[in-house]
């Protein structure tokens, strides 16, 4: 289980430099800030980032006991791990029953498997599940949906052919509670919102409208680039957004798009995606992301 | 005459106005030395600034890695030319939801409208719902679907419709596969067996416009794996600043050839090295 002690190490990898103390910690900074930027943290929360903790390393002193090499270490770790909300992992048990969960994020990012795998492992926790499938654009979106709620073992809701998606959320979230579901998830369609997909955000607030979901999770590709900020930002307009799920872990991306989202929403990570397949999903861990963003 | 000091926090700064538009950290510190290296010592000429001379500079060199290996390829002329025994085969592969299957869809409009049916392979038989996905595409557009069943071997599908084409004489075959992360062996060897039985005549690498420095890795990772013939970009009309293109066409030497610029079939547009250096730098290019 990577903790401090990963963290330690990439940051450690950065502090290769020796001489005079603020020269260390300003080749420090120049190299953390590599290593975010080509992690795909947003460019300016990099800067804003590395400026506070500069600013930390030269005026305060470190606490005895502690070199002021480590006291860089550990204050790179604080304040990045007070991006994602703390050390702890979230809470992910619902905080009451029926809770409905909306999936909203941008064309292939993992909305449809994701709630897949989130009705597996909720089936897992013992509660009764069932799935929505809101999405009327994508051709084969409501097959797909219905082969992943069989493999999980859960309820599922949709209307084939239908232009409705306002109406089939709407109906569907009804009738999984009345048969009984403790978690209700509706998957919607893609959509990123600029220039002529301007009408879909308002399609979005119009579905959030109509089933009033406990919590809104945005879905992000750990693959996504500088957008990830600015799209965060427009979606928790339109509906604000309760958590967010990484998904594609399993590849090389670092996922630093993941943090601004997480800047740009002010909502917790809960879950990331590691793979193709239903069991694939975890419970976010704070340190290990850290870790990777700094190259382990 | 340009010294080092004049231009190394000009550099820096373009190194970080390249970054905030995706270019991956790598590639954008490739292009700042190229330019270091091919400015130092020059003159600056009477009544020009620094600033913009570098500027000018660099998109002389964007424009460069854009259009290495780039040259317009007739897709049609050549389906056309083909003979029935021999259909062009077009083999589309890259990470999971970049928009394979979409795009494959926007292809086979393409051909359409020009006259041209297409034969299409979906030798996805994981994901789920995929076989369904591209059957839809399929009807919608009225061109010939070769499916397997879900758990199928791929390079299979891909053999009946090759063999499809050939019995009933169509000249294009449009093969999907699953999105496959670069990093998993299994599945790149996969791919590697069922470019075998294919035989493409092009390896098309889809890109999501969308994706920061990982770009970098997925080109290079599928570029040795398999091999790539051109590069599409897909959801650039997602307000994208662009640098992905640059990341890809950088690493890998291979032309970008086409965007998706859409959820429609109509969102397909040939790829402009020229106008697409715009959309990189055009808000860099007004600060100077
Ligand atoms: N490797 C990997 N692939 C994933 C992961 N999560 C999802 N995928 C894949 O990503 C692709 C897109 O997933 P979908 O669930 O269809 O994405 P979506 O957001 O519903 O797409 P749209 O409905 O078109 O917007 C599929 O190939 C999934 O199998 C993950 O954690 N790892
Ligand atoms: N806005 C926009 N969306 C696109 C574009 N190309 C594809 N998409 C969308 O992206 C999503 C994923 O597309 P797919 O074609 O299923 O992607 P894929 O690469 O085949 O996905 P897997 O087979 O699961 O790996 C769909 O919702 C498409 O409509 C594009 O150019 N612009
Ligand atoms: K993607
Ligand atoms: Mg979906
Ligand atoms: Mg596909």
């Amino acid at each position: 289980m990577p903790g401090l002690d990963d963290i330690r190490r990439a940051v450690s990898k950065l502090l290769k430099r020796s001489g005079p103390y603020e020269n260390i910690v300003n080749e420090f900074i120049r190299d953390l800030q590599r290593a975010l930027i080509s992690a795909d943290v947003n460019v300016r929360l990099v800067f804003n980032l590395t400026k506070r903790i500069r600013e930390r390393a030269l005026k305060e002193q470190p606490p005895p006991g502690l070199s002021r090499r480590e006291w860089l270490v550990k204050l790179t770790y604080d304040e990045l791990v007070k991006l994602f909300g703390g050390e702890y992992e979230p809470e992910v048990k619902p905080p009451y029953t029926p809770y409905v969960i909306m999936m909203v994020g941008v064309q292939g990012s993992g909305k449809t498997t994701t709630v897949g795998k989130l009705a597996k492992f909720y089936r897992g926790m013992g509660y009764r599940v069932g799935v929505v499938a809101a999405d009327t654009y994508r051709p084969g979106a409501y097959e797909q949906l219905k082969q992943l709620a069989d493999r999980a073992g859960a309820m599922f809701y949709g209307e084939p052919g239908s232009k409705d998606p306002v109406g089939i959320a709407r109906r569907g979230v009804e009738e999984l509670k009345q048969r009984g579901a403790d978690i209700v998830i509706v998957d919607t369609a893609g959509r990123h919102g600029y220039g002529e997909e301007e009408a879909l955000l308002d399609e979005m607030k119009r579905i959030a409208e109509a089933i009033k979901p406990d919590e809104v999770v945005l879905v992000i590709d750990a693959a996504m680039g500088q957008k990830s900020y600015d799209l965060a930002k427009r979606f928790h307009e339109a509906t604000p957004v309760g958590s967010i799920i990484v998904t594609k872990m399993d590849g090389t991306a670092k996922g630093g798009g993941a943090l601004s989202a997480v800047a740009a929403t002010g909502a917790r990570i809960k879950f990331i995606g590691t793979g193709e397949d239903i069991d694939e999903i975890e419970v976010f861990r704070p340190k290990r992301f850290v870790a990777r963003l700094l190259g382990m | 005459e340009l010294r080092e000091e004049d231009i190394a926090p000009l550099l820096d700064e373009l190194v970080i106005e390249l970054a905030e538009s995706d270019v991956a950290l790598e590639v954008a510190e490739e292009i700042a030395n190229r330019l270091r290296e091919e400015l130092i010592g020059r003159k600056i000429p009477r009544f020009s600034d620094v600033r913009s001379l570098v500027v000018e500079s660099l998109e002389k060199a964007i424009v460069d890695v854009l259009s290495r290996g780039y040259q317009p390829l007739d897709l049609i002329a050549e389906a056309r030319s083909r003979s029935p025994g021999n259909p062009l085969r077009i083999l589309f592969f890259g990470v999971n939801g970049v928009g394979k299957t979409t795009t494959i869809a926007k292809f086979a409009y393409m051909f359409k409208q020009n006259g041209i049916t297409p034969v299409i392979a979906a030798a996805d038989t994981y994901r789920a719902g995929a076989q369904e996905q591209l059957r839809r595409h399929a009807e919608k557009l009225s061109v010939p679907f070769i499916g397997g069943r879900y758990g199928a071997d791929p390079a299979s599908v891909v053999y009946d419709a090759i063999e499809y084409a050939r019995a009933r004489g169509y000249r294009v075959i449009l093969a999907d596969t699953a999105g496959r992360m670069h990093t998993d062996r299994d599945l790149m060897e996969e791919l590697r067996k069922i470019t075998r039985v294919a035989k493409p005549d092009y390896r098309a690498l889809v890109v999501d416009a969308l994706t920061g420095n990982d770009a970098v890795e997925q080109a290079r990772f599928f570029d040795e794996a398999v091999g790539i013939d051109f590069i599409i970009l897909t959801k650039v009309d997602a307000d994208v600043k662009g640098g992905t293109a640059l990341s890809v066409a950088a690493v890998t030497g291979k032309p970008i050839l086409f965007v998706g610029t859409g959820q429609k079939y109509e969102d397909l547009e040939l790829f402009d090295p020229k106008r697409y250096t715009e959309k990189i730098i055009g808000e860099l290019k007004q600060k100077s």
